[in-house]
């Protein structure tokens, strides 16, 4: 009799549990693969700023020796991410393909010069730091001028923020969803309990004595929950980085175990705090106040 | 004269904002025995919750064992509780758990650390309501009279100064009462003060003791032959 009642009772909790940790496990699944995102929106950023390219044109009568001495320079510099040299033929070339037509045949020369092409590390891709480079590369006598897409620049660089700051914000929504749906499951859950709750404050316990064990047992279904999630992102993670190789997923490696990190404590944080106002709703009723 | 556990002085019992009871006095001293009697809705249970702190005292002056009502804080009131032994209509057993579980829970929750002493005073308080047997019991398997002595039992636990009951034999059958009725005089006999509300007079007749009246916002004794 005790046994099969003892039964009952594992079921029936075990059931009541599986809602909480599931709705834990859900919510900080996708707030794990929204994380992953944010993470991941800067290294999707800095590759398209890196794709700007800076071209120098070279004057006519550039010595080999000073073009070699631009590109060392560069090289030493901290905003280049590459530079390569393109000769006046090779550009024509390249032209002539993009046009379609032989331009070189067409008008019996060729008009355009050496170059070199720099390309320029993301962090240094915003309108400001790019005229500025642009200023003391053309400073050089045998630079003849330095162009770049203008245009391109300013809208790379706040696109990027734009995108960023739409991303935070979902961020910031689910979060809040995430917070308020645990939330209610643990409050359900503690509210089938507040007679029991009631019963232990009026045999003498404390408010901590009694809100203790939910305390524990609700952070051990928060670890429970995600752990879930973690393994449910992990997968999420190892399918990406098989198919997308270039994504480059583990590239940083340390930025994943943060995340990880911060979804287990966070799911510990979410549901202590839910147990502790939950409790504390009860805890602070008036007996005949549990009834309404 | 003995020791006063409860002294109350021209205090008015609320229900919320509603005046259940004004002008309450009455004193009781260590090792009485005294009912409270009156009608349904007369306050006596907004009484007795004054007295364990869950009704605030809002008018007057009161004082149980070394607490005072009227300055109790709300961190104080574990403590105060610990002080009485608390025994219920409807028993309000820990239905999670079975009944060595609730002896256990409740001396944990008042600081009892010593697992050997523990037991012991769980056997010991089991065998003075005759439930030694049933500590491994679930709530839900015992009968009422049964559940209602080992709530009796819990309200032992911490050798309370003042027991409170509030019609303990309101949900029982007249035997029965009078078996859980026999508990409370023995516990009584040992030294221990008692305040029960009831509306059962044939108990009243059968075991006569001090009697005080809720009745028309009022509290007073009455004379036993005149109920």
């Amino acid at each position: 009799m005790a046994n099969s009642f003892e039964n009952y009772q594992r079921r029936k909790l075990i059931s009541s549990y599986f809602s909480v940790v599931l709705s834990i496990a859900l919510v900080l699944f996708l707030l794990g693969i929204l994380g992953l995102l944010v993470l991941n929106t800067k290294k999707l950023a800095d590759r398209s700023k890196e794709q700007i390219t800076i071209s120098v044109f070279l004057k006519e009568n550039t010595k080999e020796i000073e073009v070699e001495q631009l590109q060392k320079t560069l090289a030493m510099s901290e905003y280049t991410k590459s530079s390569t040299y393109v000769s006046k033929e090779e550009a024509a070339k390249q032209h002539s393909e993009d046009i379609g037509e032989d331009f070189v045949d067409y008008l019996g020369y060729n008009p355009l010069k050496n170059s070199i092409d720099v390309k320029l590390k993301a962090d240094f891709v915003t309108a400001e730091k790019v005229e500025e480079i642009a200023a003391t590369l053309a400073e050089k006598s045998f630079v003849d001028e330095v162009s770049y897409d203008r245009v391109l620049v300013s809208m790379v660089a706040k696109s990027v923020e734009q995108i960023g700051f739409w991303i935070l914000v979902a961020s910031a929504i689910f979060t809040f969803i995430a917070v308020l749906l645990i939330n209610s499951s643990i409050r359900l859950s503690i509210y089938s309990k507040r007679f029991i709750i009631k019963t232990m404050q009026m045999v003498g316990a404390t408010k901590t004595f009694i809100r203790r064990p939910f305390i524990w047992q609700n952070i051990k279904l928060g670890m429970i929950g995600a752990a879930i999630a973690l393994l449910a992102i992990a997968g999420v993670v190892y399918y990406l980085n098989t198919n997308f190789q270039d994504f480059g997923l583990f590239d940083e490696p340390y930025i994943l175990i943060i995340l990880f990190v911060s979804v287990f404590l966070l799911g510990i944080l979410i549901s202590f705090i839910s147990t502790y106002f939950a409790t504390q709703r009860f805890l602070n009723l008036r007996t005949d106040e549990l009834y309404y | 004269m003995g020791e006063i556990v409860l002294e109350l002085k021209d205090a008015s019992i609320f229900q919320k904002e509603s005046l259940v009871l004004s002008e309450v006095s009455l004193k009781i001293e260590k090792g009485e025995f005294v009912y409270l009697i009156g009608k349904t809705g007369s306050g006596k249970s907004s009484f007795m919750k004054t007295l364990y702190g869950d009704l605030p005292l809002q008018k007057g002056e009161g004082h149980i064992v070394e607490f005072d009502l009227k300055t109790l804080k709300e961190k104080d009131i574990p403590f105060l509780r610990r002080k009485l032994g608390i025994v219920f209509q409807d028993f309000k057993l820990l239905p999670d758990r079975n009944i060595n579980q609730n002896m256990l829970f409740v001396l944990k929750a008042t600081g009892w650390t010593d697992k050997a002493k523990m037991d012991t005073q769980v056997l010991n308080v089991l065998e003075k309501v005759g439930m030694k047997t049933k500590g491994f019991k679930f709530p839900h398997e015992l009968s009422g009279g049964e559940q209602q002595r080992i709530a009796i039992a819990r309200a032992l636990l911490n050798d309370p100064e003042l027991i409170i009951a509030d019609e303990p034999t309101g949900n029982l059958d007249p035997q029965t009462s009078v078996e859980v009725m026999k508990v409370l005089q023995e516990i009584n006999k040992s030294g221990r003060t008692i305040l029960m509300a009831t509306h059962d007079y044939a108990l009243i007749l059968k075991y006569p003791a001090k009697t005080i009246k809720c009745d028309a916002n009022k509290v007073f004794e009455v004379v036993q032959r005149a109920v």
